[in-house]
This record gives structure tokens, C-alpha cells and sequence, in this order.
């Protein structure tokens, strides 16, 4: 079966989709389809884990059937120790979205279900495939549902948001369309694993504008802000939680593994980039008038920093940034949904109309106060560790980008606990109603399961920074291509 | 010996888990005994573990238990290791000895709260985090404890969530320690770079012995001190701290948390000693907030305000003691200083107490006939601190201003310093003395103050803890008396062997100006506040003012955070990226239309539009081949 498991994985929630959308569920049965199916697919993760290998760093679940074989193009697909993470993350946050779509109630709810799986599928694609033309398909497949999602469901400004969106993203999806292209005849295969590593600085442009505006990275950032604010709260999750990790997947995977050459040329500006991005959208955060504004100007920051552990190019830095990407994912999409049962109760989220939540509402206070800690990487937090190993590793090309690093910490601590004290503190504000619930029984089911695992991975952090490359394989391919380039 | 570590760091842990899971099912009371108990657990646990230790010899005092690994990333690994010696055990002693006494002390004083649970839930957060940071064997550890017990602390100082002061101060007292430690966590970047390992024996043994590299290593961990205990520059947000609960200022901005850059000063002490400018920056900055603390505290009207300030005076003259080479006075005066400040914050709590959360002294005044027990711990807690013999303060205090002696030049300024420092002391302590228990009783006083409990003058469970904490300030010091028995040095000498040791004649002259120095300040508080025989001074403006601290920090960071935010929001985020992006969709739409006209039907212009692409692809294929 170990074969087969990475393709169950694409394609377990994609079947669920077609399900969904085919038989006439009613809107609520819609719903408890699409949440099975999403915890059928963490189940089937969890027996992944259970099998893999964490002590080679080779490749595994190893999938490969012939597809155009004149293009030297197959389809294939499996999972590196870092991907196994990545994937969980995706399915985890999957399910949690689609359990609070589900208990929030949407309209239209099998077209919608539909999508949500579909866009699960697709993710797990994008992490798993081992051709760059499948790796292609699957980075559009994620792209579609996403803006139907966002230009359906959303609020009052959607059509700016997702037009917004899409330009973006279809720019960049181009950029490396011609990239792929390119580098694909030039190497006569476009099967990663057997490509050889290049020099066109060109090429390695093209991959990562594309990622740069997918994670986002400053200044290709024009998309997010409305983007997360215009989105359902569970698609905003999975946008900052889930799909922004497939952009730094990116840069690992391709950018870095398969340019060596480039990415050593560029990574003082890309440091640089991600540098800005981590101070300008932790100062931005800081002033957000609003509790999306802090995640989502949050969020840019938080790529920078992942971005400076991946560019960081040594052992610290691909750990921490691993760890980060999964802690981000985790707490970013537990701090949407918990925006999105804020807004439930008060309609709005603007912090001149909030406060005191906290009274009366001790489920609220802890879950929040614990995400908002773990959000500013409280020291013994899974965050912390994550944020000292990329730091400790950017460290080492310079302590000035340590330096900068760690002051955003700081600005961290102060849109978040901002954050904390404008929802749960203070005097209660005029949105805020007595009549306002703590959270429900199913309001916790989905976010306590998530906290869960922050604070796991807070005593273990280990658990992936021990378990991500494993001997040999990938990282100490990358490691070697460096060195040469470096001499 | 290892058990005995793991229970002393895991009991408080679980009480705060368990309170917080259980929510209602616990009342309220039952949740101050559960915080109660398990702090006293953990005492037990450290109590076996020195009585394990002291049967042993001095070469195997030191365990190290590990469970496992908690980072790691290639070659470099970071375990969850607790490091159980003889200055870990000390701390732990003190941590959980005053902390359950502290602890208990708040199920009466926080009795009918709405909220207490939550607060009892904190106060054990705060025990686990304060133990990890002392008994962690490795500096990753130290630091995750360090921020941990900032964590708690902010907690703690906010517990009145919907006081907007409260939430404020503990905003700022969090923020202030992230640049602490955003500063220790550099020189830890260093040491991993340089060193591999963050462990304390392999960092020691491994660190760059001197120059540059070394003074930036003790640079930044002196940073991460100087934010959590409050000194010079990075003080300001202890006086603010005082918003929390009484026995919260006990505990955390009192006995322990604050005083955890002297344990980092002596735990790292190889680190310190290979950069010796570094090391004198500390005691110089320790020397100058002895003195500014105390002349701040002269015009405090807030009762624990003074006792802040009075903190952070003393705190001074721990990191005189630790930074000028005498470990071991630096820890004795920490210990003592634990004791006394304790009780005198308990005791100020049963005096808020029984006046209705007042906390201003100028509407207190002549509650010593009211509160007669309560007066006589404050007396021992006052004298204790100003450094009155046979009390505990005079031991430890003496030892460290004796020990600059030892110093040099550098030694003389240090010395000078403390001596102002000790009339200082004399005097704002026994200013607030005589203003509160002296003289008539307010009309304040007579219109609020409780009736007693019973005999008693507040509820049993805070009256025994401060008699117990009374006793202790007033015999504690007598541990050790340098010049005739040192148990406390023979204890501490394998781990921190001082290098700044006082001869008796040095520490006869440090003993006799201190006291008389003590004295002449007590005298000077008697003939303005207690005889009122002199006219109170006009109060400086620099002193009403904190030398203006809070001024600076605003307008050197606060400000221009905000000012960046704006700035860039205007001139960056909404032009550049909204605009661009506005043009950029704008000219999608005019563009698409436009391409709208290309399909004009003409055979002839689609005929030249496939050739064009074709000719186009055939060149870019020639060329990539």
C-alpha cells in the first residue's frame, strides 16, 4: 500500500469533492460529507506518519506511471520527511475549515464543499509532486477553487479582492509556466528528481516572482490584505495557514534545491526582501485598526521571517523554517477561525468596537490568550523554537539580519498582545452585547484540537525539526551544491 | 536527588493545568488550596533534594537528569535537561518557600474575587516558569523560563483585565523584557555559531575567552538582566508593575522573578569574567540605580510604590555584590532581600486590605494602634532593610559593600554609591514607617478601616505567612557572618568562587559607615515624619518626575513605532501596492476590451497573428536548444 499512500492523499478529498458535488446532499448532510471526508484524509495522514521512514531523507511513498514520455513529463508524486509535515498541516487545516464551515453554515453548501476538498486535494498535490508540469497543474488547481471561494463567498468587497487576486497570481503563475517550460527542455525532463541542478539565473527569477507573490513576500503583497479581510473566515485560514506554505515549499523544493547557483547569487537581496516584509508587516500589524488586519499584515511577516530561515542555506535555518512554516500554519489558521466566531458574535472586527470579551466568557479568554502567546512566540512555545533556530542560522551571514529579526520579535509582541487586550480586555465595547456566547461546545471541538497540537509540538518541537531531512537526501544534496558554489 | 527536581518543576505545572481544565468544578477556595499544595509539594521535593545533597560530597553535588531532546537541527541539539546544583537548589529553595507562603497568603487576600481561579491558575504558571529558569541546564532553557516567567508576570500584573492602568502596565512590562530578551537571544546566536552547543559546561568551556566576541556575548545577557530585574535603563516598568495584586508584587517584582538577572550574573559567571568592561558596566549600572531608585522613592505617595522603588534599589546592590566579583554575598543578599521584601509587600497588602484597596500613604497615618502586629513585622521588615543589626539585611548588605572594598578605584565608586544608597534607605523607608503607623489617625483611616477579623488583623491565611516571613527577616542573615562563620560561601565556592573578598578590617569600616549611615537616615525621617520637628523639603522635580525615564521611552520608541506605521501605511502600502494594483486592474479592464477588438472577424489578420506566433516560438526554441 505504501505506494499508493501519497496518491490516496491527492486524490481521497478530490473523490470527496466529486461526491459532494454530484449527489444531491442536502445543504447540512453536505457538510457532514465534506467534514468526514476531511477526517477520513487526516486519518489516512496519520497512518503516513506511522509508516514513514524519518531516518533516511530520501524520498518515499514513491508513486511514478509514464504520462508523456516524450516530454520526458510523468506522473509522479511523493514525500520527503518536510513535505510529510507539510501535507498534515494541509489536511489538519483542511478539516478544521471545512468542520467550521459546516457548523457556521454557508450557502450553496455542496458547490461550496465541494471546493473546500478540492482545494485540500490540491495542496496536498502541490507538495507531493515530483514533476514540475504535475507540480504546475496542481498549483492552478489549488488557485481556481480559491478564487470561486473568495468571489462567491465573500464580503462586501470581494469582487476587488479577488480581481486583485487573481491578477496577481495569474502574473506569477505565468512567470513560472515559462520557467518550467524552459527548464524543462533544456534539462529533457521535467521529473525533479532527475533533473540536474542549473545556473540560469533567469529561470530561477521566473520560480521565485512566483512564489515571492504566492507566499506573499514584500512588495508583491498588493493582494493580501483584502484578500484575507473579503474571505470567509475558514478561507482566509487555509489562504495564510495552508497556501502561503506552498510557496515556501517552493523556494525550498525548486528555487533553492534546483538553482543552488542563483539562489546563492540573489539570497542578500531575497534576505533583504524578507527582512522589509517581517519589520513592515509587523509595524503595520501593530496599527491594524481590525483583528484580520493583524493576522493578515502578520502573516507577511511571518513569511519574511520563514523566507529568511529558508535563504539562510544551512541546517538552522531549514529546521527552524520547517518548524515555522507548520507552527504559522497552525496558529494563523486558529487565529482566523477564532476572528470569524468573534465576528459571529459582535458583526464586526474592529477594534474600536470591541473589548472586554473576556468577562463572563472564560473559554474565549484562554483559547485566544493561548493562540495570541503562541503567536508572539512566547520562549518555550514551538513558535520560539522555530523563530530562534532561523534566526540562530540567518545569524550566520551576519548579525545584522539576526538583529532586525529579533526587534520584529518584539513589534510580535506588541500587535499581538494589542490584539489580546482590544478583544478580551479593557471595558466592554459598544459591539460587545451581555447576550454575546462564550464559545460552543463545537466552536471548541475544532479549535482545542488545534491548540492541542501547538502546545505538543511546544514540548516537542523536536518531533519535526529531528524528523524533516533525515540522513542524506535532499538537504544534504543542497548542502553539497552550496559548498561547490561557494568555492 | 533527579526525581525530587522533576516533581519541584512539574507540581505547580500540573496545578495550573488543573485548574484551568476543571473550571467550575473547583470553587473558588479549593482552587488556592490546590496552588497552596502544590507549591508546598514542590518545597518538599526541594527540600529532599538538599537534604540528598548536602549528604554528599562537594565534587558530586552536581546531577543532571535529561528526558529529551527538545530541539535539535544538524549537529546542534538543545535537551530538556534540569541541572540540579548547589546554586539551582538555592534558588529552588527560595522560590518555593516564599512562594507557598506567598501563595497561601493569596487565598485571603484575593478571597471574593470573581476571578480567582484564574489568578491561583497564574500564580502556578508563574512557580513552573521561575523554576525552569533556575533549574535548566542549558541557556535555551533559561531563556524559554526567562520569557516564561515575563509571560506569567504579564498575566499576573493584567489580572484586573478591565482596568485600563492595569492593562497598560502589563503591556509595558512585557515589551520592555522582549527587548531583554530579544538582546540575550543574540549572544545566544553567538554562542551557537561559535560553539555548537548551548549547554552550560560545553558554552563555558568552549566560549571565546576574551575580546570583542566575548564582551558582545555578556553585553546581551546583561541586557536580558537588566530588563528583568529592573535596572538602568530598562527599569521603567517596574514601578508601573505595582497594578497587580499585592501578593503578585510579593512574589514576582519582589522575591523572585526580578531578581533573576543576579542568578544570571552568577550562573554565567565564566562568561562575565571573560569580559571585564561588560562586567563593571553591570555594577556601575547596579550602583547608579541603588541611588536613583532611592531618591525616586523619597517622594513616592503610593505604599508600594516606595517598596518598588526600594526594590529595585536593592537589586542595585545585588548586582554591585554579583558583577563586582562577590557571587556569593550578590546571592546572600538575594535570599535575605526575599525575606524582607516579601514581608514588607504582604504586610502593605493587609494594610490596602483593611483600607478598602486604598494605597495612597497621604490618607494613611497612625494605623500602628489599629494594626499593632502588623506594625511590628513591618518595623523588623524596615529595619531588616535598612540594614539595622542583628536583622537580616545588615549580614548580607554589609558583605557586599564591604566587598567593593576590594576593587580598587573602580571599587571606590562602587562603595561610595552604596553608602548613599544606605542613607537613602534610612530614609524613605522609614518615611513611609512613620507616615503610615505614626502620629494621628487619618480621617481616612477612621472612616474605612475594617473591622478586625476576629483577634486578628486580616484572615488567618494571610497572617501566618507574614509572621512566618517576619521571623525570617529578622534571624535569616545570620546564615552567614563573613568575618566569623561562612556556610553560605563553602556552599556556593564550587560553582561561583568570588574573586572580590573582603578582609576584616574592610569589613569592619563597610559594617560601621552602613549602619551609621542607616541610622543618620532614620534619624533624618524621625525629625521630618515621625517628630515632625523639621518642615517637609519642597520635593524635587527630577525625583516627582523618575528622572523623566518614561518621557524618553516614549518619544525615543513608542512614538516613532507609531509615526513608522503611519508613515509607511501613507506613503508605501496604500500608493505602492493598492495603487499599483488599483492601476494595474483598471488597466486589465481597458485592456481587455481593447483585445476585444483583435477578434474582428478578418481571416487575414488571424492568419498573421499564427504566423507571428509561430515565427516567434520557432526562435526562442532555436535558442534554448
Amino acid at each position: 500500500m505504501n505506494t499508493w499512500l501519497t496518491t490516496f492523499l491527492i486524490f481521497l478529498p478530490m473523490v470527496g469533492a466529486a461526491l459532494v458535488w454530484l449527489t444531491p446532499f442536502s445543504k447540512h448532510m453536505a457538510g457532514a460529507v465534506a467534514t468526514l471526508v476531511a477526517l477520513l484524509e487526516v486519518a489516512l495522514w496519520v497512518i503516513a506518519v506511522e509508516r514513514f521512514n524519518f531516518a533516511t531523507g530520501d524520498l518515499q511513498f514513491e508513486q511514478q506511471h509514464a504520462w508523456f514520455r516524450d516530454l520526458g513529463s510523468s506522473y509522479h508524486v511523493g514525500q520527503f520527511g518536510f513535505s510529510l509535515w507539510l501535507i498534515g498541516l494541509t489536511v489538519i487545516a483542511g478539516a478544521a475549515a471545512t468542520a467550521y464551515a459546516w457548523w457556521a453554515g454557508r450557502e450553496r453548501a455542496r458547490a461550496y464543499f465541494g471546493l473546500m476538498l478540492f482545494l485540500t486535494g490540491s495542496v496536498v498535490g502541490v507538495f507531493a509532486a515530483q514533476d514540475l508540469l504535475l507540480f504546475y497543474a496542481f498549483f492552478e488547481a489549488m488557485l481556481i477553487p480559491l478564487y470561486v471561494l473568495i468571489g462567491v463567498w465573500g464580503g462586501a468587497g470581494r469582487l476587488g479582492a479577488t480581481i486583485k487576486f487573481v491578477v496577481y497570481t495569474v502574473a506569477g503563475s505565468l512567470l513560472m509556466l515559462a520557467a518550467i517550460i524552459v527548464y524543462g527542455l533544456q534539462q529533457n525532463t521535467f521529473d525533479l528528481t532527475q533533473a540536474m541542478t542549473s545556473g540560469n539565473r533567469w529561470l530561477f527569477l521566473g520560480f521565485a516572482i512566483a512564489f515571492a507573490v504566492k507566499a506573499p513576500l514584500f512588495p508583491f503583497h498588493g493582494w493580501l490584505p483584502d484578500a484575507y479581510r473579503e474571505s470567509p473566515p475558514e478561507v482566509a485560514a487555509l489562504l495564510s495557514g495552508v497556501i502561503s506554505k506552498a510557496a515556501a515549499y517552493g523556494f525550498l523544493r525548486i528555487a533553492i534545491a534546483q538553482f543552488p547557483e542563483p539562489a546563492h547569487h540573489f539570497r542578500t537581496l531575497i534576505l533583504a526582501l524578507a527582512t522589509i516584509g517581517l519589520v513592515y508587516g509587523s509595524l503595520l500589524a501593530f496599527r491594524a485598526p481590525d483583528i484580520r488586519g493583524v493576522i493578515a499584515y502578520s502573516s507577511l511577516g511571518q513569511m519574511g521571517l520563514i523566507t529568511l530561515g529558508l535563504f539562510a542555506t544551512n541546517e538552522l535555518g531549514y529546521d527552524g523554517a520547517v518548524l515555522q512554516m507548520v507552527n504559522h500554519g497552525l496558529i494563523s489558521v486558529s487565529l482566523f477561525l477564532l476572528a470569524g466566531m468573534v465576528e459571529r458574535r459582535t458583526a464586526t472586527g474592529e477594534f474600536a468596537l470591541l473589548g472586554g470579551m473576556a468577562k463572563g466568557r472564560p473559554a474565549l479568554a484562554t483559547v485566544l490568550m493561548i493562540v495570541g502567546m503562541m503567536a508572539l512566540a512566547v520562549p518555550l512555545s514551538s513558535a520560539f523554537a522555530g523563530e530562534f533556530l532561523i534566526l540562530a542560522g540567518v545569524f550566520q551571514h551576519g548579525w545584522g539580519w539576526a538583529a532586525v529579526g529579533a526587534i520584529a520579535i518584539v513589534l510580535g509582541a506588541m500587535y499581538s498582545l494589542r490584539l489580546i487586550s482590544a478583544v478580551l480586555h479593557r471595558e466592554q465595547g459598544s459591539a460587545v452585547s451581555d447576550a454575546a456566547l462564550d464559545l460552543r461546545r463545537a466552536e471548541l471541538a475544532i479549535i482545542v484540537p488545534l491548540i492541542l497540537l501547538l502546545l505538543v509540538l511546544s514540548a516537542w518541537p523536536d518531533a519535526i525539526t529531528g524528523h524533516s531531512f533525515g540522513h542524506g537526501g535532499l538537504v544534504a544534496g543542497i548542502q553539497a551544491a552550496f559548498q561547490a558554489v561557494a568555492k | 536527588m533527579n526525581t525530587a527536581a522533576w516533581v519541584t518543576l512539574l507540581a505547580p505545572l500540573a496545578s495550573a493545568v488543573a485548574i484551568t481544565l476543571t473550571g467550575n468544578l473547583l470553587s473558588r477556595r479549593q482552587a488556592g488550596f490546590l496552588a497552596t499544595g502544590a507549591a508546598l509539594v514542590a518545597f518538599g521535593a526541594a527540600i529532599t533534594a538538599f537534604v540528598t545533597m548536602v549528604g554528599k560530597d562537594a565534587e558530586e553535588r552536581i546531577a543532571q537528569t535529561t528526558s529529551w531532546t527538545w530541539l535539535s537541527a544538524g549537529s546542534f541539539h538543545v535537551n530538556l535537561t534540569l541541572l540540579t546544583d548547589q546554586l539551582s537548589i538555592m534558588m529552588m529553595l527560595i522560590i518555593t518557600g516564599v512562594g507557598s507562603l506567598i501563595v497561601a497568603y493569596s487565598v485571603g487576600y484575593i478571597d471574593g474575587d470573581d476571578e480567582e481561579r484564574r489568578f491561583f491558575a497564574y500564580m502556578s504558571l508563574f512557580l513552573f516558569s521561575m523554576l525552569l529558569l533556575v533549574q535548566g541546564g542549558d541557556l535555551l532553557l533559561l531563556l524559554a523560563g526567562w520569557g516564561m516567567v515575563g509571560l506569567s508576570s504579564y498575566l499576573l500584573i493584567g489580572y484586573h483585565q478591565h482596568r485600563a492602568a492595569a492593562v497598560a502596565a502589563a503591556k509595558k512590562a512585557f515589551v520592555m523584557n522582549a527587548f531583554g530578551d530579544a538582546a540575550m537571544a543574540m549572544s545566544l546566536f553567538l554562542l551557537v555559531q561559535h560553539t555548537g552547543r548551548l549547554d552550560y559546561a560545553g558554552v563555558f568551556e568552549n566560549a571565546p575567552g576574551g575580546g570583542a566576541l566575548a564582551t558582545v556575548i555578556a553585553l546581551g545577557l546583561l541586557g536580558g538582566a537588566l530588563a528583568k530585574s529592573a535596572q538602568i535603563p530598562l527599569h521603567t516598568w517596574l514601578p508601573d508593575a505595582m497594578e497587580g495584586p499585592t501578593p503578585v508584587s510579593a512574589l514576582i517584582h519582589a522575591a523572585t522573578m526580578v531578581t533573576a538577572g543576579v542568578y544570571l550574573i552568577v550562573r554565567c559567571h565564566p562568561l562575565f569574567e571573560n569580559a571585564k568592561a561588560v562586567e563593571n558596566l553591570a555594577a556601575g549600572l547596579g550602583a547608579v540605580t541603588l541611588v536613583m531608585a532611592g531618591l525616586i522613592a523619597l517622594v513616592q505617595t503610593d505604599i508600594k510604590r516606595v517598596i518598588a522603588y526600594s526594590t529595585m534599589s536593592q537589586i542595585g546592590y545585588m548586582f554591585v555584590g554579583a558583577a563586582a566579583g562577590s557571587y556569593v554575598n550578590g546571592m546572600f543578599h538575594l535570599m535575605t532581600h526575599a525575606f524582607f521584601k516579601a514581608l514588607l509587600f504582604l504586610a502593605a497588602g493587609i494594610i490596602i486590605h483593611a483600607l478598602h484597596d486604598e494605597q495612597d500613604i497621604r490618607k494613611m497615618g497612625g494605623l500602628g494602634k489599629k494594626l499593632p502586629h502588623t506594625r511590628t513585622v513591618f518595623l523588623i521588615g524596615s529595619l531588616a532593610l535598612v540594614g539595622v543589626p542583628p536583622f537580616s539585611g545588615f549580614f548580607s548588605k554589609d558583605a557586599i559593600i564591604a566587598s567593593t572594598l576590594d576593587r580598587g578605584t573602580f571599587g571606590l565608586f562602587l562603595f561610595g554609591a552604596c553608602l548613599i544608597g544606605a542613607f537613602l534607605t534610612g530614609v524613605y523607608t522609614f518615611r513611609l514607617y512613620f507616615i503610615v503607623f505614626h502620629g494621628e489617625q487619618s480621617a481616612f483611616a477612621k472612616e474605612h478601616l475594617h473591622e478586625p477579623h476576629g483577634r486578628l488583623e486580616g484572615p488567618l491565611s494571610m497572617v501566618w505567612p507574614v509572621t512566618i516571613l517576619g521571623v525570617l527577616a529578622a534571624v535569616g542573615g545570620l546564615v552567614q557572618f563573613a568575618p566569623v562563620w561562612h556556610p553560605l560561601t563553602r556552599w556556593l565556592e564550587p560553582i561561583a568562587p568570588s574573586f572580590a573578598e573582603a578582609t576584616n578590617t574592610q569589613e569592619f569600616i563597610a559594617s560601621a559607615g552602613t549602619v551609621a549611615l542607616g541610622l543618620l537616615g532614620i534619624y533624618v525621617a524621625w525629625t521630618m515624619f515621625g517628630a515632625k520637628t523639621r518642615p517637609v523639603p519642597q520635593p524635587v522635580a527630577a525625583f516627582e518626575a523618575k528622572f523623566w525615564w518614561d518621557e524618553l521611552y516614549d518619544a525615543i520608541f513608542y512614538r516613532p513605532a507609531v509615526a513608522a506605521s503611519a508613515l509607511l501605511r501613507r506613503l508605501v502600502e496604500v500608493p505602492l501596492v493598492f495603487g499599483s494594483i488599483n492601476e494595474l486592474t483598471r488597466g486589465f479592464r481597458i485592456g481587455s476590451v481593447e483585445l476585444a477588438r483583435v477578434q474582428n472577424g478578418l481571416v487575414r489578420s488571424y492568419a498573421f497573428a499564427l504566423t507571428t506566433g509561430l515565427a516567434v516560438l520557432t526562435v526562442i526554441f532555436l535558442v534554448t536548444k
